[in-house]
């Protein structure tokens, strides 16, 4: 086991350096700069503000003084907003972002879960049918549409929830249902295939042989081996959502990571771009292995190696 | 095999989602604020000398205030940190007369030598202020100072490289003062053709450093150079070398007296001592935590008539009356939020849902609805939309083809049927409205002369003709659709082929400076009312031309009216200048913008204004129609 996460540890130790390398160079090389703007600045003032972040350096020395301070967890100030450093915009936007991520994610997995297991134990009737059906529609439509549908019916039509904004539990559940409602109709799906899988496995007729009731059955038995697929796509799931989300956060006004990756990203604020890549990396990776330590909990026959 | 684990692991899962629900549902709400408007953005900063933008301007003008404000009616200047001011008899001495009971945040006085400090630190080459220019462009030495441009004879401050914190952008290691005796160049690099404008600056740059100036200090002989040839004892290493600030034409006599010496009689210098970026900031706050600590809410200092009472990232700054404000007792709004809300949708969301009192520029799709509404306030802005044309390219370098090109876009229809928020289909560069100005037209929609000006430039019916592209920021949303437009009246009336493309807003900025574009959407916005603001981005090499169109006349037109003293013949040069930009049409004015703002019945003191601004000091809530409004809506 901890020889297991010892091995994990350096592989993402690696893999941060190439994210890092990789994305240094690849921001490096389209056009523009943070300090294009339309009013052209004055070339000498320009270089002024370059030398301050040390743009005017050879690459590879630039390169490596921010992999160096990058190590010691410094990434530096904003260079577009320039009075926040890095490390402020992530402590400020990863809070929110997950706070919502957690919710839209339990909020997925209670109903996506629950979905699952009934259409799977009323396999081909109309029940299963329409919250497949459901399921499908909850993949499909995109969240910017179902964030203005819930918008205009529960702020405008039928006044319960503010429209936008952060600071009260009201103000988050129009944005967790619509960032959690794909998630749950993947959920759903996936449940379902998992509990038909187990369901006409031979260890499921077994317990029902012996006289279970058919709720042990399904909650003790078949589920543990129906969440295997779940689980798996949880992990990648989980560094989406916790990293927020650009559509949800624009719309509902959250001051998450979400808006960041993008603005950061077409306003060339390198160092904001280099920091969250970064997070992402970290929590995607971190994940992946609470995955997979999770198969060896939930399937006996799974070995960490 | 009994394994804890394996019985556990789904409990400590579930527990974990508990306890997430638990944590992010204990959020302090907070006491609402007495007004909450809708900012676009989140602030680049709240520096004044780093900031242009609209949403900038607004807190930094609620948190400082500069010499003068402007009235929220009529923009004309009310008194500020000064009272009034004296006009020399050849109108290039601005002496302002400062009020005794102006504070700062924190007690002290608010004196000259704040303004002269603060200026200063905008105009340092290391602060790398947008808006320097406009200082730069009126102020005697202002701009030397700015770019470090220094001659034998001229007085230099030269500063060593002994900074505590290098780091930090406004000088604060040791300043010797003195006289140029000489300056030793190197030769001068050559430079290889096809070298990118960048990579020649560069090049000049690197060269310039190694420049050494002789100077005498203490009765002796010394040279300072950036970057000194090694090995060489006798150079001493610097900095900075720029023009001392005394030649500068901005100074403090004493406290209350603020001194400001101009090039040329510049008749709009008045509006730009009510501009924002020309708002003091205190110099002991700056020093004392540098940026950008000093920006923080518990450090700054402001003389505004706000504090800064927090800012949480992309979500809100809230401000408080400053208690200390020399006008504290009109100032109405105790406090106020300013929402960093980037989506047009959401603001009006928020507005119809009574979360905000003011957002501006609701999408444009719902205009039609809410235009009727008597919270609907549009009003004709100071700022253009046009389109450059690449004068260096074919077919474009054909003047005649350029003025088909105007007169076949039927901007009317454009205006009433597309944006459809009441913007003026423009006839010329300089938005109507300024006083005493004449705009000059360049003829309205007319597509028997288009097609006759093709055919003499030698394109009957649009034959052999160049494919012509029109390039703009961002695929989708306004810019499309405007050059489809376009596009389809050129392809219509003169059988032109049009082509667009859409990138994204970097490369295209990169592209429209590089001359790599045929025609290019673009936007401009008057920094103050007067025509100099939209002509002077014409003239031959100036940094905002972008067109490679150059006019020696037009040159001298603008240079000969900065210098009139009589303001109806520098009005009229600036009608001439644009005569010739409107004939020669290196850009094609497409339509004046229209500033809409959407401000709650109870909001008093909010007047629709030219440049769109709404100083939060002047606005006040009547509670008693705010009470009757809400009860009339039915909710809380």
């Amino acid at each position: 086991m901890i020889q297991f996460l010892a091995k994990r540890l350096a592989w993402m130790v690696l893999t941060l350096w190439v994210v890092f390398t990789f994305s240094f160079f690849l921001m490096r090389a389209v056009p523009g700069g943070p300090f294009s703007e339309e009013r052209k600045l004055d070339p000498d003032v320009k270089r002024n503000i370059e030398r301050r972040y040390h743009l005017n350096e050879p690459l590879y020395q630039q390169y490596a003084e921010q992999l160096w301070s990058a190590m010691q967890l410094d990434l530096g100030p904003s260079m577009r907003m320039s009075d926040f450093t890095v490390n402020e915009i992530i402590a400020a936007g990863f809070p929110v972002s997950a706070t919502l991520g957690i919710l839209a994610l339990s909020f997925a997995l209670a109903l996506g879960i629950i979905t699952g297991i009934v259409a799977a134990l009323y396999r081909q009737t109309t029940t299963d049918v329409g919250m497949m059906t459901a399921a499908t529609i909850g993949i499909a439509v995109p969240n910017f549409w179902l964030a203005s549908v819930c918008i205009v019916l529960f702020v405008f039509v039928l006044p319960i929830f503010p429209a936008a904004g952060w600071g009260s539990p009201w103000q988050l559940v129009l944005p967790v249902f619509c960032l959690g409602a794909p998630y749950a109709g993947y959920i759903a799906r996936l449940t379902r295939t998992g509990m038909l899988d187990v369901l006409s496995q031979d260890y499921i007729r077994t317990a029902r042989a012996k006289g279970l009731s058919p709720a042990r059955v399904v909650v003790h038995h078949a589920l543990k081996g129906a969440m295997l697929p779940v689980v798996s796509f949880l992990g990648p799931a989980a560094a989406d959502i916790l990293t927020g989300s650009l559509i949800v956060e624009t719309i509902f006004f959250l001051p998450g990571l979400g808006r960041n990756f993008i603005q950061s990203a077409t306003q060339r604020d390198y160092p904001v771009a280099m920091g969250l890549v970064l997070v992402y990396t970290v929590i995607l990776y971190v994940l992946n292995t609470v995955v997979d330590m999770s198969y060896r909990f939930l399937d006996p026959r799974v070995k960490l190696q | 095999m009994y394994r804890p684990g394996r019985t556990l692991f789904p409990y400590l899962a579930l527990a974990a989602v508990g306890l997430a629900l638990v944590w992010s549902t204990t959020f302090s709400t907070l006491p609402q604020a007495d007004f909450t408007f809708i900012n676009g953005t989140e602030l680049k900063s709240i520096d004044p000398a780093r900031v242009t933008g609209v949403p900038e301007g607004r807190i930094v003008g609620a948190l400082l205030e500069g010499l003068y404000r402007p009235d929220p009616k009529t923009l004309q200047p009310l008194p500020g940190m000064a009272v009034q001011h004296d006009l020399s008899s050849d109108r290039k001495t601005y002496t302002f007369h400062l009020r005794s009971n102006a504070l700062w945040s924190d007690g002290t006085r608010v004196t000259a030598e704040d303004f002269r400090w603060s200026w200063q630190r905008m105009l340092h080459p290391e602060t790398g202020s947008e808006y320097a220019s406009l200082l730069g462009e009126c102020v005697v030495g202002a701009d030397q100072y700015h770019r470090g441009a220094v001659k034998v004879g001229n007085r230099v401050e030269i500063e060593l490289e002994d900074r505590p914190n290098p780091a930090e952008p406004f000088p604060t290691g040791t300043i010797l003062r003195s006289k140029v005796l000489a300056i030793d160049k190197p030769p001068e690099p050559k430079i290889p053709k096809g070298t990118s404008e960048d990579d020649e600056d560069k090049i000049k740059d690197a060269w310039k450093a190694k420049w050494q100036y002789t100077v005498e200090i203490d009765g002796q002989r010394q040279k300072y150079c950036k970057q000194p040839p090694a090995g060489d004892a006798q150079i001493k290493k610097c900095r900075q070398v720029l023009l001392d600030f005394s030649e500068v034409g901005i100074k403090a006599p004493d406290p209350a007296t603020f001194e400001v010496t101009l090039l040329n009689p510049t008749p709009y210098f008045i509006y730009l001592a009510q501009f924002f970026p020309l708002c003091p900031v205190q110099r002991a706050c700056v020093e004392k935590y540098g940026y950008p600590n000093w920006t923080k809410a518990g450090n700054i200092v402001t003389n505004g008539a706000y504090r800064l009472e927090f800012r949480r990232f992309r979500d809100r700054i809230r401000m408080r009356k400053s208690s200390n404000y020399w006008d504290a007792e009109h100032v109405q709004i105790n406090v106020a939020d300013a929402l960093a809300v980037e989506s047009p949708a959401t603001g009006l969301n928020m507005y119809l849902d009574n979360q905000v009192e003011w957002t501006e520029a609701p999408p444009s799709a719902v205009i039609p609805e809410l235009e009727n509404r008597i919270d609907y306030l549009a009003k004709p802005s100071l700022a253009i939309y046009f389109y450059r044309m690449n004068v260096t390219q074919k077919p474009l370098d054909n003047m005649l083809v350029r003025r088909a090109l105007n007169l076949a876009v039927n901007k009317e229809s454009l205006c009433k049927n597309l944006l459809r928020a009441g913007q003026q289909p423009a006839l010329s560069f300089v938005p109507p409205g300024l006083p005493g100005y004449e705009p000059a037209s360049a003829g309205e929609y007319n597509i028997d002369k288009a097609q006759d000006l093709l055919r003499q430039a030698g394109f009957p019916g649009g034959q052999g003709l160049d494919r012509i592209e029109i390039l703009f920021n961002g695929d989708g949303g306004d810019h499309r659709d405007i050059a489809q437009k376009i596009g389809s009246d050129w392809e219509k009336n003169l059988g032109v082929r049009v082509g667009y493309k859409g990138i994204e807003w970097n490369s295209y900025l990169a592209a429209v400076r590089q001359l790599s574009y045929s025609v290019s959407r673009n936007g401009w916005t008057g920094d103050y009312p007067d025509p100099n603001t939209f002509l002077g981005l014409f003239v031959s090499n100036g940094e905002q031309n972008s067109t490679g169109w150059k006019n020696p006349r037009y040159d001298q037109l603008i240079a000969d009216a900065a210098r009139e003293v009589d303001a109806k013949k520098r009005l009229q040069m600036f009608h001439d200048a644009e005569r010739i930009l409107m004939d020669e049409m290196p850009v094609l004015p497409v339509y004046s913008y229209v500033s809409v703002n959407m401000v709650k019945p109870y909001v008093k003191g909010f007047y629709p204004n030219a440049q769109d601004l709404h100083p939060l000091r002047d606005l006040s809530i009547d509670a008693a129609e705010r009470r009757k409004y809400f009860q009339a809506k039915g909710t809380p």
